[in-house]
């Protein structure tokens, strides 16, 4: 059994509501990517890491 | 909000110079080998474009990889455009054709790494998983690096081929004064895909592969860092299915790839803005088609087999 699927469907409803949310309301705030922000967790994906 | 609808443009681009390569690696995850150029590739004056667009964009980090980036006649001058402007950047290559030379051009540039594949360390076992290459000069690139203070990364792909072979390439790594060793489960993706029931470890091996792994993380502790986890790409997909990751993959004709285990397709850099193409990426990781896909490939790995059979998404709501 798939633990893992409450959660993601969840996160699936999540997002969405998220994505009218971002629609209906203002132009966000955008940030400007930084170097710091790069952390370990971006790099390890796997085919970054060993492709 | 996740960290994508907040950055207004990527923090990683990974950037596939070509589908070429000078070898026939058997665990290929973009089916690359010699010949295999992909139909319309960038060109040097579309791939310099695509430089000042991702300096224009702010983009803080670059990783130039293929098929093999060496083989790109405007490998450097994408390398040195980018190094230029302070993007730092991760070169990928499997050191055959990795020299002196190449080392001292990228010692004027802000890389953050080389890394170079290791896939054995005999020279009968490197030869059966990379036909056609010479672990003798990727061992010289690992040198060449180093003698120019580059950082070294080195990356092992396991397969039933060469994955008892590990403990001895770990060790090589912190011979060559590594900082990283990268590995992970073999990715069903591409060549490795279609001779996956020759490659496949067991579940023996990767319990052997995982106690190695642990054992070396102890005894070496600050030496180099063993990097293995998440160790599979499921586990990967789990972690961007709760926080897209905020990196961009182009492909060699400029089409931009929601993520590597996935089919789908999302925009096209030769028709669109690198903005565009992440507002489309931003896009994509709303996109129930999408999101529905990433979870059946979290509990199916050999779902992933299609990720090169490109699918361009139709983004709605983009």
């Amino acid at each position: 059994m798939d633990d893992s699927k409450g959660t993601n469907e969840a996160i699936v409803q999540g997002q969405q509501a998220n994505n009218e949310k971002v629609a209906r309301n203002q132009k966000p705030v955008w940030e400007t990517p930084k170097l710091e922000d790069v952390s370990e967790q971006v790099m390890a994906q796997p085919y970054i890491r060993f492709t | 909000m996740t960290k994508i609808d907040q950055l207004r443009a990527p923090l990683l681009v990974t950037w596939q110079l070509t589908r070429n390569c000078d070898l026939a690696c058997v665990h290929c995850c973009t089916d690359s080998a010699p010949g295999k150029r992909l139909p319309g590739e960038l060109d040097a004056g579309e791939a310099m474009q695509l430089a000042h667009e991702i300096i224009a964009n702010q983009v803080p980090y670059v990783m130039l990889c293929g098929g093999e980036p060496l083989v790109v006649p405007h490998f450097l001058d994408v390398a040195e455009a980018l190094g230029a402007a302070g993007v730092q950047l991760k070169i990928e290559t499997n050191g055959q054709q990795f020299d002196a030379r190449i080392a001292e051009r990228l010692s004027r540039l802000p890389v953050r790494s080389v890394q170079i594949s290791l896939d054995a360390d005999s020279d009968d076992v490197y030869r059966r998983q990379r036909p056609g290459g010479s672990l003798a000069k990727a061992h010289a690139a690992c040198e060449a690096v180093r003698a120019v203070n580059l950082p070294l990364e080195i990356t092992f792909a396991p397969t039933r081929l060469n994955i008892d072979e590990i403990e001895a390439v770990i060790d090589r790594a912190r011979t060559f004064g590594a900082f990283r060793f990268n590995t992970g489960k073999l990715m069903r993706i591409g060549t490795a895909a279609r001779l996956w029931n020759k490659l496949e470890p067991s579940d023996e091996q990767y319990r052997h592969m995982l106690d190695v792994l642990r054992r070396q993380a102890t005894a070496i502790e600050h030496s180099m860092e063993l990097c293995y986890l998440p160790f599979s790409i499921e586990d990967g997909l789990q972690r961007s299915f709760q926080e897209p990751p905020a990196t961009m993959l182009v492909l060699p004709d400029g089409r931009v790839k929601v993520t590597a285990a996935l089919p789908y397709v999302c925009a096209d850099l030769r028709r669109q803005t690198l903005a565009q193409a992440w507002e489309a990426y931003r896009g994509a990781w709303r996109d129930s088609e999408v999101l529905a896909d990433v979870h059946h490939a979290i509990a199916d790995a050999s779902l992933h087999s299609r990720a090169n059979n490109w699918k361009v998404l139709a983004l709605a709501n983009v």
